[in-house]
């Protein structure tokens, strides 16, 4: 039988290899969105529930008061804060832009502490003004080791020597187990940032607050932005899931773009596929027929069709999987620093083994109905 | 001792919808072909012959009476049940062969056994034995497009006879081939009948094909015109 499943599926090969390709492309487009996707959206499933994020209520870009840091400290409800700013900036030229924040030092990696910097390192971080922490990736990528000058540059931040041009010392280097693949980020004292800045001094981007674990949420988050109703600088608080969320609210429509195109592609290729197969079946629909006087059940069929849609959509997938996965390679390797850690995950394939099997049983049902429908006397003819 | 393999049709009654018509194929039919008889089955057409042969292979259930192949009565077998017992009793030979083009002779001819236990090896023996009796063994690599009407129907009658089935049901087996062709066709199903004992029930319209066969039944004389009778008054 799985010979006849063979050679029946290219029976025609030119309908077979166009019908294969409709299937290339789709898992192509299936596996390479989903992983863009994921590579978009994964800080926002890795963040911390009970870390609150503070910024200017009217925008981010818009600075605090640092001594917010010890008012927010005193309400009930918060274990610490820390506090950080933008600095954005890139190595060398543009193109080779880097995730720069400066961070209160004392503070900072006691709090975000899904960054493994042995305590050696840390201890020589924080007494080093200059310093800067730096993922593994980015030491990978461009060689640089602890003790390192490395000067950076920020398009946003000029020093007060007018320049934009800042100079640093790799003091440690921090690991994470954090798939999203956020190994790739620079971290420097804010203390030194403040000032070694030309302006806007005594101020930050946005505080981190711990709630200790038996604080609401809610109250807190509440309290904070109480405290600073009626200053200058007021404040809107959220919890870091929703900051995150909000901040990546453009890649979270385009994760939803994606979602919807995936499945429009989907949607076209089920029909494309299942069209395919009712075709086929209804051409041999004599030969099914013949099948059945022979002695074949409706089931021995039917499992003939469910292998050569599975043989259809399982090759088509895996050619369009492979060239997604080199692509994602290329890209990984290329952009690691817009997209970091985009990669194929192996429950992807398990998601593509899965769907290619229910999309062949679903390609089958139709044909299944037709064969199991058949009458042979009426097929084969014969005059009453 | 010759097994018995006897076709009785008891009491055949066979009708069909058609729209707001049942249309009366059989009314109380009887009819019985001793195992071992190569019976032709004659008649215009409309009169039910092929209706008589796919009732005798299970192909078709009759409206009311009884289809006793042997002792297995059959009418009342589940489709299930039918499918599997078509395959050890019964080989079918229709007017087209319909043999599946993707495979050779010797594919098309070994189909049948992969519904048995036989292993590959075994498999090729029977068929290519079965391609020998047909006088096909130097076309068995051929695939159906390189063959002729004859020899396609010859190697279906290979496939037909592969299993080693009692009882070989032809419906027009020559309706497509020429004269000569056909001659050859009938001889075979003769040889068939006369050296391996295997009971044939041959549908057609030829005269000259159902000489070959040692009864005649002829429908016209058996039964009266299919009639229609009005079911309610119609839309």
């Amino acid at each position: 039988m799985l010979i006849l499943v063979w050679r029946n599926s290219f029976r025609k090969k030119m309908r077979f290899w166009l019908t294969c390709i409709s299937v290339m492309v789709a898992f192509f487009l299936f596996t390479t969105l989903s992983v863009v996707n994921h590579a978009l959206t994964a800080n926002v499933s890795n963040s911390n529930q009970y870390r609150l994020m503070t910024s200017h209520k009217i925008s981010l870009t818009q600075s605090l008061p640092i001594n917010y840091k010890q008012k927010i400290a005193a309400l009930p409800g918060v274990k610490q804060v820390s506090y950080a700013s933008w600095f954005g900036g890139f190595y060398q030229n543009e193109k080779n832009q880097l995730p720069v924040t400066a961070v209160d030092h004392e503070t900072y990696f006691d709090l975000f502490d899904e960054y493994y910097i042995p305590t050696e390192q840390l201890i020589q971080w924080k007494n080093t003004r200059t310093g800067i922490v730096i993922g593994q990736s980015l030491a990978d990528k461009y060689g640089w080791k602890i003790g390192d000058k490395v000067p950076l540059s920020s398009s946003i931040w000029m020093n007060k020597s007018g320049s934009f041009n800042w100079s640093f010392t790799v003091s440690a280097i921090y690991q994470t187990t954090d798939h999203s693949g956020t190994n790739n980020k620079v971290f420097f004292q804010h203390a030194y940032f403040d000032k070694g800045r030309a302006y806007a001094r005594n101020s930050m981007s946005w505080l981190s607050t711990e709630i200790s674990d038996k604080a609401n949420v809610d109250d807190v988050i509440v309290a904070i932005d109480k405290l600073f109703i009626h200053t200058n600088s007021p404040t809107r608080s959220t919890t870091e899931q929703v900051f995150i969320k909000e901040r990546a609210q453009q890649f979270v429509d385009m994760a939803m773009v994606i979602n919807l195109v995936v499945v429009a592609v989907f949607f076209t290729l089920l029909l494309i596929v299942c069209n395919t197969m009712i075709q086929t079946i209804r051409e041999r629909n004599n030969e099914s027929a013949m099948m059945k006087a022979l002695g074949f059940s409706s089931l021995s069929l039917i499992q003939g069709i469910y292998l050569e849609s599975l043989l259809l959509l399982g090759l088509g997938a895996f050619a369009g999987s492979l060239l997604a996965y080199l692509l994602i390679t290329a890209i990984g390797q290329n952009f690691n620093d817009f997209l970091p850690g985009i990669s194929i995950s192996p429950s992807h394939y398990l998601t593509v083994f899965a769907l290619v099997n229910i999309a062949a049983a679903f390609c089958s049902a139709f044909p299944a109905l037709a064969i199991k429908r058949l009458v042979i006397s009426k097929t084969l003819g014969g005059q009453a | 001792m010759k097994n018995n393999h006897n076709i009785t049709l008891k009491n055949i009654n066979k009708s069909y919808q058609k729209g707001t018509n049942t249309v009366v194929v059989h009314d109380n039919f009887n009819l019985t072909i001793e195992s071992g008889e190569f019976v032709a089955l004659m008649g215009p057409s409309g009169l039910g012959k092929s209706t008589l042969l796919h009732l005798m292979g299970g192909l078709d259930q009759p409206t009311q009476g009884e289809v006793i192949i042997g002792t297995q009565r059959i009418d009342n077998l589940k489709q299930a049940q039918l499918t599997q017992w078509r395959a050890e009793n019964i080989g079918f030979v229709f007017q087209s062969h319909h043999l599946l083009p993707v495979l050779s002779a010797q594919g098309n001819v070994e189909l049948p056994l992969a519904l048995t236990p036989l292993n590959k090896k075994q498999r090729q023996e029977h068929a290519s034995y079965a391609l020998e009796l047909v006088g096909m063994s130097e076309r068995a690599n051929h695939y159906p497009k390189e063959l002729s009407g004859g020899q396609e129907q010859r190697v279906a009658i290979a496939r037909a006879i592969v299993s080693d089935p009692h009882i070989l049901l032809c419906d027009e087996p020559t309706g497509n081939l020429d004269r000569k062709t056909a001659d050859e066709i009938l001889v075979l199903l003769t040889q068939l009948n006369r050296n391996f004992g295997k009971t044939i029930v041959m549908v057609t319209h030829d005269k000259k094909a159902a000489d070959y066969a040692s009864r005649v039944i002829n429908l016209e004389s058996y039964i009266f015109e299919p009639k229609s009778i009005e079911v309610g008054e119609g839309i």
